[in-house]
């Protein structure tokens, strides 16, 4: 028995012609992942009829599950191709682009909406002005350890791509981005405006766009826990809401 | 704060209050049945006797339960089917979402059936003889049997499971380790209330 793996691969040529699915069957390679699966494709793109194709395109870079530009459907699941290891996957692996960000050819996505959710939110430590403000605050240990977990976002998509509440026909700002509200808004410096993301977040595509369903921390990499970081922000507001009704300006 | 954030918060908000409690309230006023046709008649005409009783039903009941499935039927349409993601939460939200139509459509037909029917047909008061020979008739009775069973347990799980959201939304449980706690009570709740609906729904079957 020739040992092989066959890869189903959904492929768009363009940002706006029909996908269409392509068979490709490629020697295996002990250990290898999808990403060096997707390269022995390029060097020889053969699909399974043995016809020349144009080779598949991917994003990727950095190869250790921490910068998520290679997030992408496998088998069903969105996870990191970097470190979908082949041998235990099932067989025939199928990869597909993520259905919530727009394909711009195979199975790289066009993920700007995140980083426009994250201005939105203004997910950034605010300080103005060049000259020396001296130290920051410092931050207490209990916040540190909360902070970290939080800030191993690496805004790949997999929450939202999960999500059934986000989709492309909507503008739900999504998991990532309440979650990095939750981080700059306990922050020492960057809570000063920690009142203007809450505004952000209380409008449509906002928190209350969020449907609990809790697909984002099942389906988050770095096991960040989005659920708690959706009902922290989920008290700010409700916060929020109360001073608006009963201490209005 | 816009329209669309206070329209989604008042939605969660009228789910546990009113329309909650009114459950609860409903269901226990249902074990009268249990004591026989005359005491549950007084019991439940007793209340309708009040001045205010077409009032509290009104605003206490009909605008805020109808408010909360006309934006709820709305939000339907805001989901994707997403079947690869089998994950218990994700069973939940669907269940969420089919319980509340199918709930929606049970009370459309419970409240036909037990006030503007008897309302039409002069037969208003005898509420348990009313009740008792729709379950027993040879004919439609397995079928309002069917739909009694599915539509109070689905409105059971509706609330129980919607508590438990409802924490989540306005951080009240804040911690896996609370939400977790939340939850709990939550299907403790679904069983308690089911035990008591079905206890009642015996006393006629």
């Amino acid at each position: 028995m020739p040992d092989t793996i066959t890869f189903k691969i959904k492929r768009q040529d363009s940002e706006n012609t029909k996908p269409y699915w392509e068979t490709f069957v490629i020697p295996h390679v002990p250990n290898s992942n999808v990403i060096s699966c997707l390269m022995d494709i390029q060097a020889n793109p053969e699909n399974s009829k043995g016809e020349k194709v144009a080779p598949v395109v991917w994003d990727c870079n950095c190869l250790e599950e921490v910068c998520g530009s290679c997030t992408m459907v496998i088998n069903r699941k969105v996870r990191q191709s970097c470190s979908a290891l082949v041998d235990q996957l099932e067989k025939p692996i199928t990869l597909e682009p993520m259905s919530k960000f727009p394909v711009i050819r195979d199975l790289a996505v066009d993920r700007s909406r995140m980083f426009g959710a994250l201005k939105k939110v203004q997910a950034w430590v605010t300080a103005d002005g060049y000259h020396d403000l001296g130290p920051g605050n410092r931050e207490p240990q209990s916040h540190q350890e909360i902070a970290y977990k939080l800030s191993e976002c690496m805004t790949c998509g997999c929450c939202l791509e999960a999500c059934p509440q986000y989709s492309l026909n909507n503008n739900f700002l999504g998991a990532a981005a309440i979650s990095q509200t939750r981080l700059f808004n306990m922050h020492p410096t960057a809570k000063n405006i920690a009142d203007e993301r809450l505004d952000t977040l209380m409008q449509e595509g906002g928190i209350a766009d969020c449907g609990n369903a809790q697909n984002c921390v099942e389906a988050c990499p770095k096991s960040i826990p989005l659920t708690e970081s959706i009902a922290e922000i989920g008290r700010q507001v409700s916060g929020k809401l109360w001073s608006n009704i009963f201490q209005a300006k | 704060m816009d329209s669309h954030f206070l329209m989604r918060r008042i939605h969660s908000l009228t789910g546990v209050v009113p329309v909650g409690l009114f459950l609860v309230y409903h269901l226990y006023l249902q074990l009268y049945l249990h004591s026989g046709a005359e005491t549950y008649n007084a019991e439940v005409n007793s209340f309708y006797d009040s001045p205010l009783a077409i009032w509290t039903l009104v605003i206490v009941v009909y605008i805020p339960l109808f408010f909360h499935a006309f934006l709820g039927v709305r939000l339907i349409f805001e989901s994707t089917v997403q079947p690869s993601y089998t994950y218990f939460s994700h069973l939940l939200y669907w269940l969420q979402r089919i319980s509340g139509v199918g709930v929606l459509l049970f009370i459309l037909a419970h409240v036909w059936n037990t006030k503007f029917g008897p309302w039409i047909s002069g037969t208003w008061g005898t509420h348990f003889e009313h009740l008792s020979s729709g379950f027993s008739d040879p004919e439609s009775g397995i079928i309002t049997k069917t739909v009694y069973l599915l539509g109070v347990l689905g409105a059971v799980f509706h609330f129980a499971n919607g508590l438990n959201t409802f924490c989540m939304t306005w951080g009240i449980a804040l911690t896996p380790k609370s939400q977790i706690r939340v939850r709990i009570f939550s299907i403790l709740l679904f069983f308690i209330l089911s035990a008591s609906a079905l206890y009642a729904l015996s006393a006629i079957w």
